[in-house]
């Protein structure tokens, strides 16, 4: 009995020396796949949502929609990570509306659009997603983004590639500009200056000239059509951290680029972005664009 | 087959007249119902069209998805950004050639035949209205929407439309009277009466002109100050007007796209309980390349206002140029 026991003994703890082994060798592919999971779930409850009516909200003006689906789905991934993680941090779209902070520290980090387009969702316009990056030290680990009505499940972990539905990823490696397909959003802006200067860019994009430009609305799926080929770059001053962390790591994975609006290096709480196929077309769209400014997701406007 | 077309009288009357009817899922909807005067047999012509039309659009889709596997030469029409590739022609000739085998005697107005010289002239005669690929540009980048568009009139008028979005595998028809439909299930416009709540589909399009370009950004902006929930440009006019049908959108309004880009979705939009008026609110007319198609008056009324207007060369112009 004695022996049996000992031998017991010995087995979990090898046991558990592998697992401790397969850990450290990449301690957050176990986010990574239990993430897929639940953004898998909150997808099936957008899409359930979409066959009753959909009562809107409006958070900063009538054009900042919201929904109690945007919050339920929020709740259902913070709560689920929060019994897995307990001491992980969150910046959810939602959290944040409601009066969390959005400061990005170093410990491991979830930010979390439950629904990036909202407006799309309300209208059943087919781009919907639920986006959640991961950063620990302040770096992406991991990007999850789900294109629920379109069942496309686009994933990037840092060094292993980015994929839709299990199928590698890759951007078109475009260097010219005038063959580009370009991703932006229009939207009103109470500043009459700003809407201004929002559509010469469009303008001046359209007319250097490119093949055409096109206004999906949701901004995560804008940055994993750039990810899959299917457009060549995608810019936006104006959106959150949670639009954009999910879907950085996947267009990186797939070979593109992205950067801050001015050119220089990405800052994921600056609230602006250019995603691209080659560094050649992010410089291009960098000199082709005004800039003006949107605030800061880790300050107060 | 009975109803053959050389053997029908040409002439016979029309009557419209606006009729509620039941849809298939038991709610109420309205729509011009044409009572006409011909045989039956007219009825089972139009059906055999819309058959053959479904049939031939999906043949059609299946030789753009197999050419969005392989490379896509794209070569240039009118300028460095309205695009054609060789699969636009040669699903133009499919769709041409599978017609004339089961129709000797009918007509058609084809986007890449008309590029090559053929006469742009809508007639009484049965005609096809046929736009291979629209979506090109779509098509060339892979981005997800491309549509095969057959529209098909009688004495002017479209009488049976079919809109094969291939990439969403998603088949639109309509027959005139008979509803709209996609994948066999029944479409209905947006209820929305509010146009700050709505989503407005339009392009910036492929005239680079500064004039026309100027105009198109004016529309745009006076349309967000409205404002309206969100503009949205999928990049094919057949599709977009699919949108407004499927109630996904509340209105779509574009000027310089061509009568083969809307002439099967005008049915669809109209057939699903929407209307089609020109820009500036009149009558539409598919050969002056303007169209806003809507889910309800009191919507276009509100976009009319807004469209700054102006008038490319007609499709039936003797000189077609952009």
């Amino acid at each position: 009995m004695r022996g049996r026991f000992t031998v017991n003994l010995q087995v979990r703890r090898a046991h558990h020396q592998l697992l401790f082994c397969i850990n450290m060798s990449d301690p957050w592919q176990e986010c990574m796949e239990f993430c897929k999971e639940l953004t898998k779930q909150a997808g099936k409850m957008i899409c359930e949502a979409l066959q009753k009516d959909i009562a809107v909200m409006q958070k900063s003006s009538p054009v900042d929609l919201v929904t109690e689906t945007d919050q339920k789905v929020e709740q259902l991934i913070i709560s689920s990570i929060k019994e897995k993680y307990p001491t992980h941090s969150f910046i959810g779209e939602e959290s944040v509306a409601a009066g969390a902070p959005s400061v990005l520290t170093d410990n491991p980090t979830w930010i979390i659009d439950p629904v990036d387009g909202t407006t799309n969702f309300v209208h059943r316009f087919p781009f919907v997603s639920v986006s959640v990056g991961f950063t620990v030290h302040k770096e992406i680990e991991f990007g999850i983004v789900y294109s629920c009505m379109e069942d496309k499940m686009y994933t990037a972990r840092r060094g292993k590639g980015a994929f839709c539905n299990g199928v590698p990823i890759k951007v078109s490696g475009l260097e010219d500009i005038s063959q580009s397909l370009v991703l932006t959003e229009v939207g009103f802006k109470q500043d009459a200056e700003h809407f201004t200067a929002m559509m010469d860019n469009i303008r001046t994009i359209l007319t250097i000239p490119v093949h055409g430009i096109r206004c999906p609305g949701s901004a995560a799926v804008n940055m994993c059509l750039v990810a899959s080929g299917v457009a060549d770059a995608y810019y936006h001053m104006g959106i959150h951290c949670w639009d954009m962390a999910g879907g950085a790591a996947i267009v990186t994975e797939a070979g593109g680029v992205i950067v801050d609006i001015s050119g220089g290096p990405f800052d994921l709480m600056s609230r602006r972005l250019i995603v691209a196929s080659s560094r050649t077309i992010a410089e291009r769209i960098s000199k082709a664009l005004t800039q003006f400014p949107v605030g800061r997701d880790d300050k107060d406007d | 087959m009975t109803g053959k077309w050389e053997e029908t009288a040409p002439a016979f009357t029309v009557f419209p007249e606006r009729k509620s009817w039941t849809l298939p899922n038991g709610s109420q909807s309205s729509s011009t119902i044409t009572q006409q005067s011909h045989p039956s047999n007219m009825a089972d012509s139009l059906q055999t069209v819309m058959d053959y039309a479904v049939a031939v659009a999906r043949k059609a889709g299946e030789v753009v998805q197999t050419a969005l596997a392989g490379d896509r030469k794209v070569m240039t029409k009118s300028s460095a950004v309205d695009l054609v590739t060789q699969t636009d022609q040669k699903v133009e000739k499919l769709i041409i050639q599978s017609v004339k085998e089961k129709f000797p005697t009918h007509r058609f107005i084809g986007e890449e035949s008309v590029a090559a010289g053929e006469a742009c002239e809508l007639t009484n005669e049965p005609t096809w209205i046929i736009d291979p690929i629209d979506g090109t540009t779509n098509f060339v980048h892979s981005f997800p929407f491309v549509a095969v568009s057959i529209g098909f009139s009688v004495n002017k008028q479209v009488e049976v439309g079919v809109v094969y979005s291939c990439l969403e595998d998603k088949m639109f028809t309509a027959r005139r009277g008979r509803g709209a439909f996609c994948n066999g299930e029944p479409l209905q416009v947006s209820e929305q009466t509010d146009v700050h709540q709505s989503i407005i589909a339009t392009e910036f399009g492929s005239n680079r002109d500064p004039e026309v370009v100027d105009k198109i950004f004016c529309s745009m902006k006076n349309v967000l100050k409205l404002p309206v929930h969100g503009v949205r440009s999928a990049g094919t006019a057949a599709i977009n007007m699919c949108l407004v049908a499927s109630g996904c959108v509340e209105a779509y309004y574009e000027i310089g796209m061509h009568v083969w880009d809307i002439a099967a979705g005008s049915l669809i939009v109209s057939e699903a309980g929407g209307l089609v008026l020109d820009v500036d609110g009149g009558q539409v007319d598919l050969m002056s390349r303007r169209v806003l198609a809507a889910n309800n008056r009191s919507i276009a009324e509100k976009i009319v206002k807004e469209i700054v207007l102006f008038r490319p060369p007609r499709d039936d112009a003797l000189d077609h140029k952009q």
